[in-house]
């Protein structure tokens, strides 16, 4: 009796020990490291990508190719974007910035007064060098260093070329812009307007409108009401461009009429698939960040200064929807 | 320290060993997780104080431009030392993840006591508008300040999501733990106080055994008892009792035995006394009538008789006053000489004698009146019924460290049954006829008894063989001692 309860004593006491030493080995195992407290300032310049569209694809790309330039050159980078193009925000963020002290600051460009006040004044009172992407403010209106980006007046020239080649040298363009009247529109629409014009067959209708989905949509419906006889239509806003399709849809046969647009997002690209969007111009945003970020940082190292006023051109390209599908 | 102690101590030690280790490891993470808490408590802290440093420079300042006064910009400057001071605890909590928004933080505090003093000194320069423009600029730093501030602590939170987790876990584990290591604790001090109080009880019960063994006598059983304390020089002196009073019984019972011996020893010499008494009612008479007769003898000129005369009476007188004492071989042989003498004047040719005598052993010890009895019984057996006598041959000799002393006839020899009833204390018939009246069985007797063995003497015979009895005599010193004691008692 007295031996079995001895056994059942060190028997159990093995297994209490088993799990003992476990618990023990659990306890130590947990991982309470402190991250790390960094020294002092860190290295490299501290850089800052400031969107306005941080959801779009196309501004992802912009954001991936500049976080890796910032990683090949040992800047640090924050993207500071606003969601649904709040405006507000978008300055609060610059000005944010120029607070920070941040050693560069790579912004979409934002043709308003605000804007230019903001990088004119204060940006450059306290030296810190401003760079447009994607979208450009004239230099003499934001003193910016200068612009990375696609020449906006050469795609505006390339897509209207692209659509005298298909419609031929007569007919009806409805030219639909955003009522925001940027830049970069503007230097688009300039570009279509100087090739377009040299014809004189051609007839062009440019309908401005309001961002939003309904806005446009009551834009094209009364265009088509006004010009019935429309043979052509560029959405010069890019994210215009579903919502024209959409409702051009809903009256007429859409793979009778020529629809072009500018930018490459998915939603455009499946169009252009579909066969709904007959062209569009591809652009180079990765590469746009890459150049941006590389030429702050050599223009903070001193090695490229001045940076060319005119902007850095990013290449881009006439897609078709033969090439697409 | 002795034993049953230490073992108590150590155990008592070995618990608190346990308890305080337990203790100390446990206080150690506490107290290590506390400084951790501790920290974390500090970043957050900081972080507010700076928002709230802040928010106190933004409203001196407001303060200041309502109504401007060198107090109050004195209260000015104050806050907007406090505010950097706080920065510089804020540049201490930079780490990999927020290294970019701290710094940006700490610019903007610099940017907002920068704006703030512009605001100041458009003031001091009657610049209103500017002064106002600062102002509004300063006010929506310090809002950035605190948008900053939670996203810092946002940060704070993902970064440190995984070390809050572990602590949490780990806080858990270590209850498991604490359960695991409680109920380890118990059944391994169970099992080591048992232990511990067997190795005190099982040889206190083993004890208790033997002393029960004892009680009832035995002594004979080995008390063997391996323990490292007080108790195994308890079985030690136990045993050693135990061995010592056997040994005492062992000699009482000894002791008891030679009371016996002596008794009858006793016994035997009253015997003989009497019987030799029996012979002697008046020795004085007895011997001066033999002088006279010797005389007498000598004066008729029968010297022969005179000296056989002699002989009888110095034999008679020697077996009166020296029967109780140890005599020198020497004298046994002279006295034995004296009988051979008479019994030669008896038996003429019949009896022949031839004698080997050592005379170094000649000084030995021992009973008197040995000799003579054998002799006579020699004669009496070997010499008297054969027509033709018989021959005696009587040896001493030394052999090692014993004297060998042998007595040997020619006659018909003596049957198995008869020599072993004479060696065993048989009955004592035949001594009648013996002129001392000693017989032969006597004569065994006390041998055995003065030298204390049984192999002092012995009887080699055969039917008409003839007889051999043979001594051995010790020379042992210690022996002599013994002869004496024996003797004067």
């Amino acid at each position: 009796m007295r031996k079995f309860i001895v056994a059942v004593l060190s028997a159990s006491c093995i297994v209490i020990l088993y799990f003992t030493v476990s618990t023990l080995v659990q306890v130590f195992a947990f991982d309470l490291s402190t991250p790390a407290v960094a020294e002092e300032q860190q290295k490299g310049y501290r850089l800052v990508l400031i969107t306005l569209e941080q959801d779009t694809p196309f501004w992802e790309k912009v954001e991936l190719g500049a976080a890796s330039a910032a990683k090949q050159n040992g800047a640090s980078l924050e993207v500071w974007g606003t969601y649904g193009a709040n405006r507000d925000d978008f300055l609060k963020n610059i000005e944010i910035a120029i607070a920070s002290k941040v050693d560069g600051i790579i912004v979409q460009g934002l043709d308003t007064d605000e804007f230019k006040n903001l990088t004119k004044i204060r940006a450059a009172s306290n030296g810190i060098p401003i760079i447009t992407v994607a979208n450009d403010v004239p230099m003499n209106e934001s003193l910016r260093r200068t612009y990375v980006g696609s020449d906006h007046l050469k795609a505006g020239e390339m897509i209207a070329r692209q659509l005298v080649s298909d419609m031929g040298f007569s007919g009806e363009v409805v030219l639909m812009v955003s009522d925001r009247q940027e830049f970069f529109q503007r230097s688009r629409l300039t570009g279509i307007l100087n090739v377009l014009g040299q014809y004189r067959n051609i007839e062009t209708k440019i309908v401005a409108s309001g961002d939003s989905r309904e806005n446009v949509a009551e834009a094209t419906n009364q265009v088509l009401n006004d010009a019935p006889g429309a043979q052509a239509f560029i959405a010069v806003a890019a994210n215009h461009a579903r919502s024209i399709v959409q409702e051009i849809g809903k009256r007429r046969q859409v793979g009778n009429l020529f629809i072009y647009s500018f930018d490459d997002s998915p939603e455009t690209l499946t169009l252009l698939q579909e066969g709904k969007l007959d062209a569009l111009i591809m652009q180079a945003p990765e590469r746009m960040g890459e150049e941006s970020v590389s030429l702050m940082v050599k223009w903070l190292r001193g090695e490229l200064v001045p940076l060319n006023p005119d902007g850095y051109f990013t290449e881009m390209r006439v897609m078709r929807a033969e090439e697409a599908s | 320290m002795n034993g049953i102690q230490r073992k108590i101590l150590t155990m008592s030690a070995t618990v608190l060993f346990i308890m305080v280790a337990i203790w100390v490891v446990l206080t150690y993470y506490n107290q290590k997780t506390q400084e951790q808490y501790n920290d974390i408590l500090q970043r957050y802290l900081r972080m507010n104080e700076a928002t709230d440093r802040s928010h106190q420079t933004i409203s001196a300042l407001n303060d200041y431009l309502l109504k401007p006064s060198s107090v109050k910009l004195e209260t000015l400057k104050l806050t907007q030392a406090k505010l950097l001071k706080a920065k510089e605890g804020i540049a201490l909590l930079r780490n990999v993840d927020n290294a970019f928004t701290l710094t940006s933080y700490i610019n903007m505090i610099d940017s907002l006591v920068e704006t703030s003093n512009l605001s100041v000194m458009f003031e001091e320069q009657r610049n209103p508008e500017q002064s106002a423009v600062r102002f509004e600029e300063t006010t929506r730093i310090d809002k950035y300040i605190t948008e900053t501030t939670l996203t810092l602590i946002d940060k704070e939170v993902r970064t440190y999501d995984h070390f809050y987790r572990g602590i949490i876990g780990q806080s858990e584990k270590l209850k498991q733990l604490g359960m695991w290591l409680l109920s380890l604790i118990t059944i391994i001090l169970l099992l080591f106080t048992y232990w511990f109080s067997l190795s005190i009880t099982k040889p206190i019960h083993r004890l208790t055994l033997a002393a029960k063994e004892l009680s009832r006598g035995r002594f004979d059983k080995q008390i063997e008892i391996h323990s490292n304390d007080e108790i195994s020089f308890l079985a030690k002196t136990f045993d050693r009792m135990r061995i010592n009073i056997n040994n005492l019984i062992s000699e009482i019972q000894q002791k008891a035995q030679l009371e016996s011996e002596l008794q009858q020893s006793k016994l035997l010499l009253k015997e003989s006394q009497l019987r030799s008494l029996q012979s002697q009612i008046n020795p004085h008479f007895l011997f001066n009538t033999l002088d006279t007769l010797s005389k007498k003898a000598y004066l008729d000129g029968s010297e022969e008789t005179s000296d056989l005369i002699a002989s009888v009476a110095g034999l008679l007188r020697y077996n009166l006053r020296r029967l109780d004492r140890a005599v020198t071989l020497q004298d046994e042989l002279s006295v034995m000489l004296k009988y051979i003498e008479i019994q030669k004047a008896r038996f003429t040719d019949r009896l022949h004698y031839v004698q080997e005598i050592d005379d170094s052993c000649l000084e030995l010890k021992l009973p008197c009146l040995t000799l003579q009895p054998i002799i006579e019984n020699a004669i009496i057996h070997a010499v008297e019924p054969l027509e033709d006598g018989g021959l005696i041959t009587f040896r001493i000799r030394r052999d090692g460290n014993e004297a060998i002393i042998q007595i040997e006839d020619t006659g018909d020899g003596i049957d198995a049954e008869t020599v072993k009833r004479i060696m065993e204390d048989g009955p004592q018939s035949e001594s009648q006829g013996h002129s001392t009246g000693i017989g032969f069985s006597n004569v065994v007797k006390r041998l055995r008894l003065f030298f204390g063995k049984e192999d002092v003497i012995s009887i080699h015979s055969a039917i008409g063989q003839g007889t051999l009895v043979t001594i051995k005599i010790p020379f042992t010193e210690v022996q002599d001692d013994h002869a004496q004691a024996a003797a004067s008692r």
